[in-house]
């Protein structure tokens, strides 16, 4: 229970600033070029247009250099505090050659290792490192740590086949189906839930073998895993890592006025998602008499905010 | 010395040759054990090729293979072992194998009939035409090769032509009176006439009172001539005289299986397993019959509905609808109730559902029938939009009950006629268009006469020739029906479950010689589709110019241009067509209303791409016509049910009509997908429960909604609304 408290805390206190990069690494072919730019845009229009604050950066074309992705790196580590939060998104090709994986760029590639001594630097406590490309399961061993999160497109570094992952991760920002939980903010776990889901999908219309597997790695101990559960454990930082918001939320928790009936429905959801996670230790007809009473004093609340 | 030697090993090969032989006699004699024990004692002959040939016999299929292989190093320019081991593979069902060998044989002697059978052999097995050419020229290399003469036969009957088959089984006979083989022939064309006191199956078993294979043979006829039943009936028979049969007992299996009788069928195929029979026609449905635990079953009245677990909830409510109403159809049209329920099986992997029918994966086909039994792809089993559901079940169950009415004597031709006239009565745009294969048979005027129809379904010169053949006898039932009227068609079902042939059934219903039918068949067909069939290059050339104008964006060009070339061959709704690129052409000029009557053209024409249709939805919407575009996505469900915003907008559609029935049904099918956003479809199902005053499940489903987000406002505000109706408040 107190680690789901830390957890929400965390979640509630991201409106500290964040910073994003985004990167839409070599494409080679033009079709590739012209996919990797589109949805790497996307992902930055969305970021961009949201409540979420912060410094949006998208690296795109010839600007997207290993010296240029270097330099923002080292932006974001001056930048940075511990408060704060940093997402780095790759979209592109990648290779792995049974050690190190790397990234496609316009000129010099830049390896996981590498990227790993970098975003080891920024003092952000949450960090989210999408690798959206073909062979990115290879870099998680080397770039798990503490309170990263990270997604691959990939389960391992030989799936050598160009991905789709990213095109449904941007999607994903967009769709407003993915805000599962209807809280206005799409989190890490359900952008990867939504992404995941639609690729496989894709696959599956099409009566393709799946050639991408996507993982989320948020224990820090390089298990990613394809279904997270963050009741079992994986996923519960994706849980409460918000990469953007929408809607009334927030203005609501910025008005006085209402900040108390504010804090009531937040109290609310906590005890409901306690609650959640009691389930299948409590009698089903107890479980569902509380839960509809705590829904009911949620749903009154939120009238009285809506006024 | 040397001289000496050598005509001892001669004198000792011809020995064992006449041993050998002996050893065939005994076992065509019906005495096995002394055959076995014959067999058994050449397994240590000198020569490698008897030690083969004996291991052959006694079923030690691999040692046979090594005895083979050393046969033909020994002797590598000799072309009978070859031919000889190549029976072997094509025995063990390698049928590459076996080719490649009877090729190395031919290639030593060109005009080996050893060689040359063996090629026709594995050609018969895939219904190849060409296995007749080849029995004629091994026949022409040796004429006494009366198994040559016998498959002359075999072939003959699978086309129906009895006449011919006795022939060619008299022959043979002529050369060995007692050729059990081609008694078993003559006796499969006595049983398929409803003779079963078969003279020749009576002198066969005098011959050898054990031999089961007869049975096996006539079996086989009958489950081609879809008599699986009867078949089943005598795979046993054989299995009585002869357990070691274990070719038949794998067809039994499969054909219990193909009925529905899966304990038994296992139970066969594992004995076949068992006993080193692990061919791919025997592994593939063990495999598959592994996993029925995932299959759940729905029993409704009049029928049985087998879905996978992971799609029964889906798809159960689309399908069981669909069934009732078909089943509901027929028994008016044919006016014949069935004496048992209709088993439907849907099968969301095409190659368990190709193994379910063949045995093996490959296979084409939509739905296969089996009596009451329908096993069919599921709808996800395709690429969407790749076949319409539905129409393939209305045009299986045509089959349960036209061959039922004859008690499964009708021709190939005629129920796949009815079936897919059937199709095309529930709605124009269900059932097969005509594709360029028919177009270019009706120009080149490769439609068969009537009385040979049913070798386009059972040996076709291409694969081709089964979509034509199929659109040929669908066109003659509908031709009859237009002519002489509906009853014509009842009256010809009863003509040949009395197992009348088609040109006595012509005769006698039709009152006019077969050629006479054909004549008037093909004028009417020719005069149908003349436009398509005259300008089809035309058209050809006006899609390459459409392509270049589409990748040009030339979109005046398209308006002016496409009307004419989509004229010109309507039926054509494939990727590419013209209706689609003319629509495409008239959004981009901003004209909806021009795109979404095109894309009406396009679904009425019977095109069925999801995405297009989704379109077509969308724009009606857009231009307010709600009604139009329920109609548009309900049609999409007949094609691919597993989209959910197909589900999301129709549910939306149908609740703004005051629909609640249809929206249930519609939200129900998005919450079975588990959607991404489970809640916002279980909110919308609690809306259409709310619609239809089920308040409970609506309340249910709005609790399942808020447990996976609480905050849904939406769903908060109809909780709020349920709980104050529960207390009795306005």
């Amino acid at each position: 229970m107190r680690l789901l408290q830390l957890l929400l805390a965390l979640a509630l206190s991201v409106n500290a600033a964040s910073h994003y990069v985004t990167v839409a690494g070599l494409g080679g072919e033009p079709d590739y070029e012209q996919r990797f730019s589109a949805w790497a845009r996307s992902i930055d229009q969305v970021l961009r247009q949201s409540q979420i604050g912060g410094k949006v950066h998208l690296l795109i074309g010839s600007d997207a250099t290993r010296e240029k992705l270097r330099a923002r790196l080292e932006e974001a580590a001056a930048d940075c505090g511990p408060a704060d939060a940093f997402v780095l998104m790759l979209v592109g090709h990648g290779s792995f050659d049974g050690v190190d994986y790397k990234f496609n760029l316009p000129g010099p590639d830049i390896s996981a290792s590498e990227l790993a001594g970098y975003l080891n630097r920024i003092r952000a406590a949450r960090q989210l490192v999408a690798v959206m490309t073909s062979s990115s399961g290879g870099a998680i061993e080397a770039l798990r740590r503490e309170n990263r999160i990270l997604v691959t497109a990939t389960k391992s570094g030989t799936e050598k086949n160009a991905t789709i992952f990213a095109r449904y991760w941007a999607d994903a920002l967009r769709d407003p189906s993915s805000d599962t939980d209807k809280n206005q903010a799409i989190t890490v776990l359900e952008a990867f839930r939504y992404a995941s889901q639609k690729t496989a999908a894709f696959y599956e219309s099409q009566k393709r073998l799946a050639t991408e597997h996507p993982l989320i790695e948020d224990t820090g101990r390089g298990e990613g895993v394809r279904n997270p559960s963050p009741e079992e454990g994986s996923g519960r930082l994706a849980a409460v890592f918000t990469l953007l918001r929408f809607g009334a939320a927030q203005q609501q928790a910025n008005d006085p006025a209402k900040r108390k009936l504010f804090e009531r429905k937040e109290e609310l959801e906590q005890q409901i998602d306690a609650l959640k996670y009691q389930k299948a230790a409590m009698r089903s007809d107890e479980y569902k008499k509380q839960l509809t009473a705590l829904l009911l004093e949620l749903a009154r609340t939120e009238e009285e905010l809506e006024k | 010395m040397k001289l000496r030697a050598v005509g001892l090993v001669l004198l000792a090969a011809a020995l064992q040759a006449e041993t050998l032989d002996a050893c065939r006699q005994m076992d065509r004699k019906g005495r096995p054990a002394e055959a076995a024990r014959c067999y058994q004692a050449l397994v240590s002959a000198r020569d490698p090729f008897v030690r083969a040939e004996a291991l052959f016999a006694l079923g030690r299929y691999a040692e046979a293979n090594d005895q083979y292989r050393q046969a033909v190093a020994a002797a590598p320019k000799n072309p009978d072992y070859r031919a000889a081991w190549g029976r072997l593979y094509l025995d063990r069902e390698q049928k590459q194998d076996a080719v490649d060998l009877f090729n190395e044989a031919l290639s030593l002697q060109p005009d080996h009939a050893g060689a040359l059978l063996g090629l026709a052999l594995a050609a018969s097995e895939g219904f190849d035409q060409m296995a007749e050419q080849l029995a004629l020229r091994a026949l022409a290399a040796n004429p006494k090769l009366t198994e040559a003469r016998v498959l002359l036969a075999r072939m003959a009957l699978e086309d129906g032509n009895a006449e011919k088959a006795r022939a060619e089984a008299d022959k043979a006979l002529s050369i060995d009176p007692e050729l059990l083989e081609a008694l078993s022939i003559k006796a499969a064309a006595d049983w398929l006439e409803d003779r079963t006191d078969s003279p020749s199956l009576r002198q066969a078993l005098r011959l050898n009172p054990v031999y089961g294979e007869i049975y096996a043979v006539i079996a086989r006829f009958l489950v081609l001539n879809r008599r699986y039943e009867e078949g089943v009936e005598l795979y046993r028979k054989a299995l009585e005289l002869n357990p070691r049969l274990y070719k038949a007992r794998a067809e039994l299996g499969l054909n219990l299986l193909r009925l529905g009788q899966a304990e038994e069928a296992r139970r066969h195929l594992e004995a076949c397993y068992r006993a080193g029979e692990t061919y791919p026609a025997v592994g593939n449905p063990l495999r598959l019959l592994d996993t029925y635990g995932d299959f759940r079953y729905f029993r409704r009245g009049n029928f049985i509905l087998k879905l996978h677990q992971k799609e029964a909830d889906l798809l159960l409510p689309y399908f069981e609808e669909e069934i009732a109403r078909a089943l509901a159809a027929y028994e008016e049209r044919y006016r014949l109730r069935l004496d048992r329920p209709v088993q439907v099986e849907v099968y969301p992997n095409h190659e368990d559902f190709a193994v379910r029918v063949l045995g093996m994966p490959g296979m084409p086909a939509l739905g296969v029938t089996f009596v009451n039994v329908i096993a069919m792809d599921s709808p996800t089993s395709r690429k969407p939009g790749e076949f319409h559901w539905a129409s393939t079940l209305w045009h299986e169950l045509s089959h349960v009950f036209t061959l039922a009415a004859t008690r499964q004597r009708m021709p190939r031709w005629f129920t796949e006629g009815l079936a897919v006239r059937d199709e095309t009565a529930v709605s124009p745009d269900w059932g097969d268009r005509i594709s360029p294969a028919v177009v270019l048979a009706l120009r080149d005027k490769k439609l068969l006469p009537i009385a040979e129809l049913d070798r386009g379904f059972v040996h076709p010169s291409d694969p081709e020739q089964v979509v034509v053949s199929y659109f040929q006898a669908g066109r003659a039932c509908t031709f009859i029906e237009k002519t002489w009227g509906f009853q014509k068609l009842l009256d010809m079902i009863h003509a040949f479950g009395k197992l009348k042939s088609t040109p006595e059934v012509i005769r006698e219903q039709l009152g006019m010689e077969p050629e006479e039918f054909d004549r008037r068949f093909m004028a009417w067909v020719s005069e149908e589709n003349k436009t398509t069939v005259a300008g089809f290059e035309e058209w050809k050339k006006g899609m390459r110019r459409l392509s270049e104008l589409v990748k040009a964006r030339d979109y005046e060009g398209i308006v002016r241009e496409a009307p004419a070339v989509r004229d010109l061959y309507p039926e054509f709704v494939e990727d590419g067509n013209a209706y689609t690129v003319l629509a495409d052409a008239y959004l981009a000029r901003g004209e909806p209303q021009k795109a979404a009557a095109e894309l009406e053209r396009y679904a009425r024409a019977g095109g069925r791409n999801p995405e297009t249709l989704k379109l077509l939805a969308k724009l009606k919407e857009d231009l307010g016509r709600p009604q139009e575009a329920v109609e548009v996505l309900k049609r999409i469900n007949y094609i691919y049910p597993r989209d959910e915003e197909v589900h999301q907008r129709l549910g939306e559609l149908l609740l703004a009509a005051g629909d609640a029935r249809g929206a249930i049904r519609e939200f129900q099918a998005l919450v079975a997908m588990r959607p991404i956003d489970e809640a916002a479809a279980r909110y919308n199902l609690a809306r259409a429960y709310r619609l239809a005053g089920k308040n409970e499940e609506a309340r249910e489903q709005v609790l399942s909604a808020l447990e996976a987000a609480p905050g849904y406002r939406p769903a908060q505000k109809l909780l709020l609304e349920l709980s104050q109706s529960k207390e009795g408040n306005p």
